[in-house]
């Protein structure tokens, strides 16, 4: 039998990859105990932007991957950058694909490219913003609040980006 | 854009042009909630694909399905099925999506090996029954994904239609693509599933004024842009084109096939050509191979989860320039008797079924046989864009001489 491995969203997975969202309570808040995005949590919690890099050749390694994609290297550093950018794309959301995104709707997902880091878009969510004045390309900065949803417990301090 | 960054490569197939043909064809009732199980499902499929090669059960000694996908169709299954107990090669690279595309190319070998001589590939779901509890529905295995589900889901990019209409949107801001092209795709997915019985949308109507006129699901997408929800499958067979012509119907065979990935999977966000598809490596394996030109395509269709999929393959297969798509496609007929570029013949996942693309197979080996629904006039090779996402495949089909 040939080989799967080149279609990661069809395989079952593994557990270093794949988690069932429906067995954890908190989900769709990220998941703090979840070890290669915590210090983009850590970092939103302390008022910063940062980004997982290298500890090796220093190459942005975004999403935190286990190795470099560059220099195939283990191990990676948490390092805060500058929360200028523009934005990528977005869309405006107006149906509630999770039943916990209920009240944020109309809510405007988007991708950044950072000033500082070119090469990666970040995931994050407008704020602020008249969706009829958005335009691709437009320049945004970082702000730090809390998310919260509809019907889970808690609240976790993230990225979210608008306007400048 | 693209051309200048590596984002993804090839497979480096051999050439398998003129060796394979599918020689059956066969759909489930596609429908809303049917209350059938996914075996129900892909076991009626089967059964008419059996009937339309004109081969029983007992024929059948190679079976492809997916097993990553719930509830498919395994050997074992067919064989307690149809109370059968020959020795069956089996695959696990069938199903629909870029496997319907590949599925030949995996038949070609076995074939050529002498491992199996018809070999059965299907695929079925029972998403609308199933809908609500997600369970193997399309939105689970991104959810599941951890990279997903802490750096995408929390932030509401989530799911397929968000991932989508981001792409959309980029891509009307760099080529300028306005939302009446996104509209001429989906009103030809409907007229042609209008002429098609077996479509689930084959009552509904659709013009560009009344696409136009509906409100925004994830601006830039309407709900017209998306696929379907639906239950139902389908199934083909293959053998060799030598044993094909003794069979019952005009031989389709496969002309070429192609398979290409992106490096980033299914992190789309950093997909680096963010508005391609991994068509741009595939397609020109299939067409060397095939020996043709997409201007020699009588017949288009491709995997459609949203319009803009089936814009960018347009573009990524070369039926025109990168980022053409927009006039391509308002300046086309794109109708089957309309003499431009027929797409999306049975109605598409948009307007005819959300199989995930097997049903496309089926849909040009019936316009290259001339059976079709809405038939192309004298239709001679007909190709299927398969796509996961991840990866892309182009399988090119003609009408054996
Ligand atoms: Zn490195």
């Amino acid at each position: 039998m040939s080989d799967t491995s080149a279609a990661p969203e069809a395989r079952s997975g593994s557990s270093a990859t794949h988690g069932s969202a429906k067995n954890r309570s908190s989900f769709p808040l990220p998941d703090l105990d979840w070890e290669p995005a915590r210090g983009y949590w850590e970092g939103a919690a302390a008022g910063e932007l940062r980004l997982a890099f290298c500890g090796s050749c220093g190459a942005v390694n975004w999403y935190p991957k286990p190795t470099c994609g560059g220099c195939a290297a283990a191990g990676f550093e948490w390092r805060a950058v500058g929360g200028a950018g523009t934005l990528f794309s977005y869309s405006v959301v107006s149906h509630a694909f999770l039943p916990q995104y209920r009240d944020l709707l109309p809510m405007i997902p988007a991708l950044v490219v950072l000033d500082e880091v070119p090469g990666v878009r970040i995931v994050t969510r407008l704020v602020d913003a008249d969706s009829s004045a958005l335009a691709c390309d437009a320049p945004v900065e970082v702000v730090f609040r809390a998310l919260r949803f509809v019907g889970i417990e808690g609240e976790v301090v993230v990225p979210l980006f608008r306007l400048r | 854009m693209s051309g200048t960054v590596d984002w993804g490569y090839a497979e480096a197939y051999d050439d398998v042009s003129g060796e394979v043909a599918i020689v059956g064809v066969g759909d489930a009732d596609h429908t809303a909630a049917s209350g059938r199980t996914t075996k129900e499902i892909a076991i009626q499929a089967v059964e008419r694909a059996l009937d339309d090669a004109g081969l029983t059960a007992r024929d059948v000694d190679g079976i492809m399905y997916a097993p990553f996908m719930a509830d498919q169709l395994t050997e074992r299954d067919f064989q307690a099925h149809f109370g059968v107990s020959q020795d069956i090669w089996v695959s696990h690279q069938g199903g629909g999506m870029r496997w319907a595309a590949t599925a030949p190319y995996e038949a070609a070998q076995a074939i050529r090996t002498g491992q199996a001589s018809v070999i059965l590939n299907s695929f079925a779901v029972a998403w609308a029954t199933q809908r609500g509890d997600m369970v193997g529905g399309p939105g689970q295995a991104h959810v599941d994904e951890l990279y997903k589900q802490n750096l995408e889901v929390p932030f509401g990019w989530f799911p397929q239609p968000v991932y989508f209409a981001t792409i959309a949107r980029r891509h009307m801001h760099e080529f300028g693509t306005l939302p009446e092209a996104l509209g001429a795709i989906a009103v030809a997915c409907r007229a042609h599933a209008n002429k098609n019985p077996t479509a689930v949308m084959h009552n509904k109507r659709l013009t560009l004024n009344d696409y136009l006129s509906k409100p925004f699901l994830v601006e830039p997408f309407r709900k017209e842009d998306c696929c379907l929800i639906s239950d139902g499958g389908a199934a083909f067979l293959m053998t060799s084109v030598a044993r094909a012509r003794d069979l019952r119907r005009p031989v389709v065979e496969v002309a070429g096939v192609g398979l290409g990935t992106s490096y980033t999977g299914t992190h789309w966000s950093q997909q680096a050509a963010f508005t391609s598809t991994p068509q741009v490596f595939a397609g020109p394996v299939a067409f060397r191979m095939a020996g043709i030109t997409p201007s020699e395509v009588d017949v288009f269709t491709c995997y459609d989860p949203f319009t803009i999929v089936t814009l960018m393959q347009l573009e990524d297969l070369g039926f025109c320039a990168k980022g053409g798509g927009g006039p391509f496609v308002t300046s086309t007929n794109l109708l089957h008797d309309g003499g431009g570029l027929p797409i999306q013949t049975h109605g598409g996942l948009l307007s005819h079924a959300y199989v995930l693309g097997i049903a496309h197979v089926g849909e040009v080996v019936r316009q290259l046989r001339g059976t079709a629904a809405a038939q192309v006039p004298g239709a001679e090779i007909g190709i299927y864009g398969g796509y996961t996402g991840p990866q892309a495949s182009t399988l090119v089909l003609r009408r054996a001489r």
